[in-house]
């Protein structure tokens, strides 16, 4: 049972600059919760915090009720993956490995069975004597996945660590790691900038702008009904067309719907799956430019005044470039003063088994 | 056109020798101004002529150099500073490099500059400082006498005369190496270590100094080759006897006359300084390996 608490923790740098403000979070036993947000919206600093390698300003954290605010990071049950592997190259695998059991002077037999067990889980049975420089991107940061999990930490920290990967690796290595998450069921905070990785891999998602929450969900919830038209634009591909609504209706350089809201100015958020196009020679928008990824097409507006709009579409062929075409969206949102104000589509909330408790 | 065609279609390319045309000056000039000096400086000592006019190999001036007790004593007393100055710079250098490497404090800024600041003193003026500070009714005598202490014993004119001045005067270039060394410790490096739970004597033994062994088996080579044949300092601040193989190779030239003698001493002194060069080689090539 590791449980790990953060409450109105802050970071403000010397120059001044506010890193974290106010944040809190609870993460439950076993739960993989990504912390996820564009540079510089303090993610990395609050993973640094709960490591210990940043000292919060102000606040508390946790884990298992122990105030660990304080704590250094060598005597904190956390563990922690980073970005650029941090391996020592100077040892070889099976040292970098037992290098953190040594210090706790953990006998030698014990030592070899726990390196010889955590290397066989990532995958890399045998690789004990390699020296690290020799093995792949994957595999080092395998290595350095191994290196936090050999010593049993209560908290697992990943701070970017498929960041420096290429596309393919990153996306199998990701289940891999999901899968050992799973299987050990380790308390994990995770810090990604990339949305496909933390709406592939978390329990729940909390996306972060400038040092504070924007939303924490499930992932689907956080891909449905984003709350913000930040986590709207930044969670998938989102059309947000800014508008004004008169008399029910949002209407934007000749394109109008219906929108049951109060007068006055707002954002219509539509996804580019969720928006039908049909070819009409007195239609809203006009085909810009159309690109056929394989299994779906993807079709570039442009409306009357300029606007971008995206729409997804399983027949690219139907359109070309220049092209009058209708526009009628299956599931809008809107917001208005960074809030949402309407939503015509949402996810049954289920609770997550997570925040039963709480 | 088949493939071997192709193949055999393709233009070889000519390796063209622009590299070793820019190479070739610093080369010539390093074979004219130390590579012949130093044949002929080995010819010169053991070519000798017979009374009867003719020329013959002899390895006297050696023997008479490694039996003689007093070449032995200034060759053992050079040995010993030079040991001395290694160790106290390593145990100097390397606190400072790594505080220079770990601080963001703006303190660090101003250690750096105090640290870099005997290079630009030249070593006759701080032979002067040293006398003037550390030598007989000095700064520091002076300071004792007028709160009514014992006079110090100073190190003026005693082996730790050199051993002071030359730790001095060799500690920005210790510590700019080590900490070239240092940078290539990263943070991300020390910080996984940190969070397996090494504390800071761990992390040191461990992690910083297996990564900056290169770095410290250079610094310490620089620094020995420097001090082993140093002149200035030992010359001022240095005992008369025994004294310092720099001191030694001047009189026994300047004032016994003697050149076959001093040459054969200034050959010792390379072969001594060889070992450390060429540790330095090794180092540089295991870095360049890897």
């Amino acid at each position: 049972m590791s449980v790990l608490k953060i409450k109105d923790v802050s970071k403000i740098f010397p120059n001044g600059t506010t890193a974290v403000d106010s944040f809190s979070l609870d993460v439950a036993d076993g739960e993989l919760v990504c912390l996820l947000g564009p540079s510089g919206s303090g993610k990395s600093t609050l993973l640094r915090m709960v490591g210990g390698f940043e000292t919060p300003t102000s606040g508390l954290m946790t884990i298992d009720g122990e105030d660990i605010t304080n704590v250094p990071p060598e005597k904190r049950p956390t563990g922690m993956v980073f970005q650029s592997h941090a391996l020592w190259t100077h040892m070889n695998v099976f040292k970098n490995l037992a290098f953190g059991l040594k210090l706790r002077k953990v006998a030698a037999p014990e030592i070899k069975r726990r390196v010889e067990g955590v290397l066989e889980l990532v995958g890399l049975g045998g690789y004990g004597t390699r020296a690290v420089t020799q093995l792949s991107g994957g595999q080092q940061q395998r290595v350095a996945l191994a290196r936090s999990l050999v010593l049993e930490p209560k908290i697992l920290l990943l701070d970017e660590p498929f960041a420096s990967l290429d596309q393919h690796l990153r996306e199998r290595l990701r289940e891999e790691v999901r899968d050992i998450q799973q299987r050990l069921k380790i308390t994990t905070l995770f810090v990604t900038h990339g949305q496909d990785e933390a709406l592939s891999m978390a329990d729940r998602i909390v996306v972060m702008r400038d040092g504070k929450t924007e939303q924490i969900d499930r992932p689907d919830v956080v891909y449905r009904e984003p709350q913000t038209p930040f986590v709207a634009g930044f969670i998938g591909t989102m059309n947000l067309i800014e508008g004004v609504v008169s008399n029910g209706v949002f209407s934007k350089a000749g394109y109008s719907t219906p929108l049951p809201v109060s007068d006055g100015p707002a954002i219509l958020a539509v996804r580019p799956e969720a928006l039908d196009l049909t070819a009409s020679t007195t239609g809203q928008g006009k085909v810009h430019r159309v690109t056929d990824y394989g299994t779906h097409g993807l079709v570039d507006l442009e409306l009357k005044d300029g606007t971008r709009v995206k729409a997804m579409v399983s027949h690219p062929d139907l359109f070309q470039p220049g092209q009058g075409v209708s526009l009628a969206p299956r599931a809008i949102a809107a917001y208005r003063d960074g809030k949402v104000i309407h939503r015509t589509s949402a996810v049954a909330p289920a609770p997550h088994p997570a925040l039963v408790d709480a | 056109m088949t493939a071997s065609d192709q193949i055999g279609s393709v233009t070889p390319v000519r390796r063209r020798p622009y590299g070793l045309l820019l190479v070739a000056t610093p080369v010539l000039l390093v074979a004219w101004l130390v590579i012949w000096p130093i044949i002929s400086a080995v010819i010169q000592t053991v070519w000798t002529t017979t009374p009867q006019g003719q020329g013959a190999v002899s390895l006297d001036t050696y023997s008479f150099f490694f039996s003689d007790g007093y070449s032995l004593s200034n060759l053992s007393m050079t040995l010993w500073t030079t040991g001395v100055c290694a160790v106290l710079l390593l145990v100097v250098c390397l606190p400072i490099a790594l505080y220079l490497r770990f601080s963001n404090t703006r303190v660090a800024v101003y250690v750096q500059g105090l640290a870099i600041f005997p290079m630009f003193v030249p070593s006759i003026i701080l032979s002067f400082a040293f006398i003037r500070v550390l030598g007989p009714n000095g700064t520091v005598d002076l300071l004792l006498n007028s709160v009514g202490l014992p006079h110090i014993r100073s190190p003026y004119l005693t082996p730790w005369g050199p051993v002071i001045g030359l730790v001095w005067d060799n500690i920005p270039l210790t510590v700019l190496i080590l900490l070239s060394g240092l940078g290539s410790v990263s943070n991300q490096a020390v910080e996984a270590a940190r969070d397996v739970g090494a504390g800071t004597l761990a992390l040191l033994w461990h992690i910083i100094l297996p990564r900056i062994s290169n770095s410290i088996l250079v610094a310490i080579s620089f620094a020995v080759l420097g001090i082993f044949s140093a002149f200035t300092l030992p010359y001022i601040l240095g005992p008369a006897a025994p004294e310092m193989m720099g001191p030694f190779m001047q009189r026994t030239f300047r004032e016994l006359l003697e050149p076959k003698t001093a040459i054969t001493q200034a050959v010792v002194t390379f072969g001594f300084c060889i070992v450390f060069g060429l540790f330095y080689v090794r180092s540089v090539a295991k870095n360049r390996a890897a």
